[in-house]
């Protein structure tokens, strides 16, 4: 039932062994870096909101410009960018090496 | 070999850290309103289809304890907490770098005369230092800012109620003037002073005392009862089950989540000291989460006392708490289920919630 590991087994003084929910640990870890990684876009997504409204009442932009879905022009010009953005991310699936290293 | 990276972290500032901590909430939010009711029409759907049905949290465990949804809902259980308190938004750093402005303010030289009184030779209990509460980094006692990072977490502790969580103790001042407005008041385990304040601003002629182990909760208990101008509470650093005030002394004596922080020795202990607190005629009224009412109840909760550092929530859940009164010499017993919230108990509730529990027994007049 989730092979939760009693808590103080370790030491009493250095850290204990978190708990594990999952049949591999790393699935409990590399959530815990998704969720870290969900609050840092979440503080950004904040921030950038903040920033356009002071913007907007300083008249440097206007929030109706920012909104507007961008016309094929600028998607166009954003297509490299982008592309890149997703090869990034999704090359790791690949399981490929980046370099010549051992076969 | 590099050097070890020895710099303090940077500062996180105001807008960052309310915005990871609103984040947090909402993803706890999800979880208590989408997740759980998932998870529990999940296990409706596998018990109906098992030969027999759950009877034992360990039955409930074998039925859905290995599903992906589970081990999900269980990790989110987890993780949201120490998020809310560690790393790099969490309560405790951001409260710390804040230590410089916190601690005088709750410096006992500035509080009224008699509101506080704390014990420089007091000595923790082994079973409350052993274990960091809540995922509360040194727990709720071993840090001057333990208090202020307890009262900020507090306030999402069920997030369902948003701002009419203080509800939850106003109602049990309702509890407790429905025996007759009282005249003296123990708030054992008063922490913060969240669960006295109610108490001792609804009954202004009452003379209310909280104790608690923590010193910092007391402080910032005392600071923000002078805050209020109130002048009939005060605050004392004792131990639950060995107060040190005279026989007789109370007519009421109350506690709001504090005997399953208790291995049930101590629980049975503080019950002993009530009965001695009060007075012929007086009142225990204790607010906690008790009423467990079939196995998949019970199975969530035990899980959660594991996952929220509370070791002692499944013991005092398994008490047989009209036995054990009835032992400790109390003639009335009634353990109720408590309603936090409207609706909170209708059988249409869906969301996860605590179970909570009014624990009320009277010494003989």
């Amino acid at each position: 039932m989730g092979g939760i590991r009693e808590l103080g087994t370790d030491s009493d003084t250095g850290p204990r062994a978190e708990q594990t929910f999952f049949e591999d640990p790393a699935i409990d870890r590399v959530l815990g870096l998704t969720m870290a990684l969900a609050s840092e876009v979440y503080v950004l997504r904040d921030r950038l909101r903040a920033l356009e409204a002071r913007l907007a009442e300083a008249d440097v932009v206007a929030p109706d410009a920012l909104d507007a879905e961008p016309d094929p022009e600028e998607i166009a010009r954003s297509a490299a960018d982008r592309d890149a953005f997703v090869a990034h991310l999704l090359n790791n699936l690949l399981g490929e090496q980046a370099s010549k290293g051992a076969r | 070999m590099s050097a070890p990276h020895t710099s303090a972290p940077p500062a996180i500032d105001g807008r960052s850290f309310a915005a990871a901590q609103a984040f947090l909430l909402s993803t706890k939010l999800y979880w208590t309103r989408e997740i759980f009711p998932a998870l529990k029409r999940d296990y409706e759907m596998r018990a109906a289809d098992a030969d027999k049905q759950p009877e034992s949290a360990a039955d409930v465990a074998a039925l859905i304890g290995d599903t992906t949804l589970y081990r999900s809902y269980a990790w989110l259980e987890r993780h949201l907490q120490r998020f809310k308190y560690s790393g790099r938004y969490g309560l405790q750093p951001y409260h710390a770098q804040a230590r410089g402005a916190l601690e005088p303010s709750i410096d006992p030289a500035r509080l009224p005369a008699d509101i506080l009184e704390l014990d420089p030779e007091f000595e923790q209990p082994a079973y409350y230092t052993s274990v960091d509460i809540h995922q509360h980094p040194g727990g709720v006692w071993s840090d001057e800012i333990a208090g202020f990072v307890y009262e900020r977490g507090a306030r999402t502790t069920t997030p369902t109620h948003g701002a009419r969580h203080q509800d939850l103790h106003d109602r049990l001042a309702d509890a407790i003037e429905a025996g007759g407005a009282p005249e003296r008041v123990l708030d054992m385990g008063c922490g913060f002073g969240k669960s006295t304040e109610p108490i001792y601003e609804r009954f202004r002629d009452a003379a209310v005392v909280g104790v608690d182990l923590a010193a910092p909760c007391l402080k910032l208990a005392a600071r923000r009862a002078a805050d209020h101008q109130a002048r009939n509470v005060r605050f004392a650093q004792r131990d639950a089950t060995a107060t040190g005030f005279e026989d007789g002394t109370f007519d009421v004596v109350t506690s709001t989540m504090l005997l399953h922080e208790m291995p049930p020795k101590k629980i049975e202990a503080a019950f002993a000291e009530a009965h001695r607190l009060l007075k012929p005629g007086g009142r225990m009224v204790h607010l906690d989460f008790h009423h467990l009412p079939d196995a998949f109840a019970r199975f969530i909760h035990y899980g959660h006392g594991r996952r929220n550092n509370e070791p002692f929530m499944e013991p005092f859940a398994k008490m047989d708490l009209e036995s054990v009164l009835a032992a400790k010499g109390f003639d009335t017993v009634a353990v109720t289920p408590f309603e936090e919230a409207d609706g909170a108990l209708d059988p249409g509730h869906a969301d996860w919630r605590f179970p909570w529990t009014l624990i009320v027994a009277e010494r003989a007049a």
